[in-house]
């Protein structure tokens, strides 16, 4: 049994914590994830794309739950829980999607603060732990 | 440029069609259309439309060959425009500009659909690089959600209630009971629509458009030609399409950048200001609206992101019957994509449709009061948008 990234490349758990591999173009300013090799802002003078990474905290922009196992390519644990999950806009100007972490879904509001985590999203067929980024309550 | 008038209108009933083919829908809206026009197969110079992803086109959206060879093959040039959801009225727009060009005198759009059941799939491959792909396997996100984000939100902006969002699919279906081309001509209750499944908090079973199966089409011609064959004709002030913008708040793929403003929906505001002007029309001169309500959420944002009225103001125009066809601010007099479900692309042509009835005053029932100039717009995957304005 080993961890493995739900798709790999796009989140690590660095030295400051667990954080969103994506890309900034210097000229712009403009926030890419996944990674980007070129800059798509029409009104950028220079792409000049650099790896950037992003988090840990920002704000929950609007939010929904998954009350039904959700059809394949999705991935989860029989039986299927339901999650809450949303639009979260980071310090950093990103605005990424995610599941929220909580055991009490009555607490989940618009602009509540998150925090990212990397954590367990479902056993692949030989027993790994698969995991990808959500965002959990901030403290 | 020349005036463009739209003489042939017809549809055939949106439903689901196990014992027909996408063909056999198109023929009927395609012979109902021609015989609205009285125009025969023979006299349609060309053929623009809607390529499909899930039925007939031989697999690459060919579907205007198709509806060609089944019709006769006349030889004529046949466009298939492919725009997810705005297929059919991106058809329009080019069959538009066939004729008001002066390369044709009368052009065919036809769109027609059959769709497999359940959610749609938009991309259905599995790449790591398919930002579609991502976000289901790694958020666990389906598409509809993405309606729920923005409903959930709306009701933190302007306090819309869970009831009001079920009084909008209350007065689709009213609607959608009025219009013999709808699929769901049943009306229904706020408390049936909230005991409905809730499919993606805060929306419900009732709130959501199905997928239909469903065929339109649309005889364009000049105004000289119309003069020969109709003593009403409906005419086309414009027709547009537009994409998103960079900046826009809705995030396509699982990240972008966090919008500076309200900047939701670039491509359809942007397709609605452009058809507006096209018309020389204002908000005020719309008699009534079809728009994209693939969800209730829509037909309470979109009046607003549209400036057909001001921000906040959908619910208290719901509330007090101003969305109704007899109302100040009709939209969707069809019964919308909420009666109709969804053929996707098939949807920008069956809202042309129900605009020209509603303009010639054909629309019995459902009928919109005077309608002079009626408004109807979509908007598909790949931030493709659309808006079309017809006068009388
Ligand atoms: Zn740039």
């Amino acid at each position: 049994m080993a961890t493995k990234h739900a798709v790999e490349g796009l989140f690590a758990e660095t030295a400051n914590g667990p954080r969103l591999l994506g890309s900034r173009c210097a000229t712009c300013s403009a926030p890419y994830f996944p990674k980007s090799p070129v800059c798509h802002n029409p009104e950028c003078t220079e792409s000049k794309i650099e790896d950037a990474e992003f988090g840990p905290t920002g704000k929950l922009w609007g939010f929904t739950f998954q009350v039904f196992p959700p059809p394949p390519p999705a991935k989860f644990d029989e039986p299927f829980k339901p999650y809450p999950m949303g639009f979260i806009d980071l310090d950093e100007g990103l605005r990424v999607l995610g599941q929220v972490t909580t055991d009490d879904m009555t607490k989940v509001a618009v602009d509540m603060p998150l925090e990212l985590v990397i954590e367990h999203l479902y056993h692949d067929e030989d027993g790994n732990d698969v995991v990808t980024w959500k965002f959990k309550p901030a403290a | 440029m020349r005036e463009v008038a739209a003489v042939g209108l017809g549809m055939h009933p949106w439903g689901k069609f196990e014992d027909k083919s996408v063909t056999e829908l198109c023929r009927h809206a395609v012979e109902a259309a021609l015989a609205d026009a009285g125009a025969q197969w023979r006299d349609i110079e060309a053929v623009a439309a809607a390529s499909s992803r899930f039925s007939g086109g031989k697999g690459w959206g060919l579907n205007g060959n198709d509806v060609v060879e089944d019709m006769g093959s006349t030889g004529v040039p046949v466009y298939n425009m492919s725009a997810g959801c705005s297929a059919g009225a991106n058809a329009f727009n080019i069959g538009h500009m066939l004729v008001s060009s002066g390369a044709h005198d009368m052009v065919l759009v036809v769109g027609g659909e059959k769709m497999p059941k359940g959610f749609i799939q938009t991309s259905g491959v599995e790449e790591h690089t398919d930002p579609e792909f991502l976000r289901q396997r790694c958020i666990g996100m389906p598409g509809p959600a993405f309606w729920a984000v923005l409903s959930r939100r709306r009701m933190h902006d302007h306090g819309t209630t869970e009831e009001q969002m079920a009084k909008v699919a209350v007065k689709a279906r009213k609607n959608g009971a009025l219009n013999p081309n709808a699929r769901y001509r049943k009306e229904t209750n706020v408390e049936e629509v909230l005991k409905s499944a809730l499919v993606v908090y805060p929306l419900h079973l009732f709130e959501i458009c199905a997928v239909s199966d469903g065929a339109a089409a649309v005889v364009l011609c000049s105004a000289e030609k119309a003069k020969q064959l109709t003593t009403k004709p409906v005419w086309v002030g414009a027709s547009a399409v537009a994409t998103a913008r960079f900046d826009d708040g809705i995030t396509r793929g699982i990240g972008g950048m966090s919008p500076t403003g309200i900047t939701h929906h670039s491509e359809a505001a942007a397709a609605v200001k452009k058809a507006m002007e096209g018309a020389g029309v204002g908000p005020k001169d719309i008699d009534f609206v079809e728009l994209q309500d693939n969800t209730v959420y829509y037909e309470l944002a979109f009046p607003e992101e549209f400036g057909l009225c001001e921000p906040g103001q959908s619910e208290w125009l719901l509330e007090n019957n101003e969305t109704i066809p007899t109302g100040k601010l009709p939209i969707n007099p069809s019964g919308g994509f909420i009666s109709f479900g969804e053929a996707t692309t098939a949807q920008g042509l069956f809202q042309i449709c129900e605009v020209g009835w509603q303009l010639r005053g054909e629309s019995g029932e459902r009928q919109v009061p005077n309608a002079k100039v009626g408004m109807c717009q979509t908007i598909g995957l790949g931030g493709n948008a659309t808006a079309v304005v017809l006068k009388s």
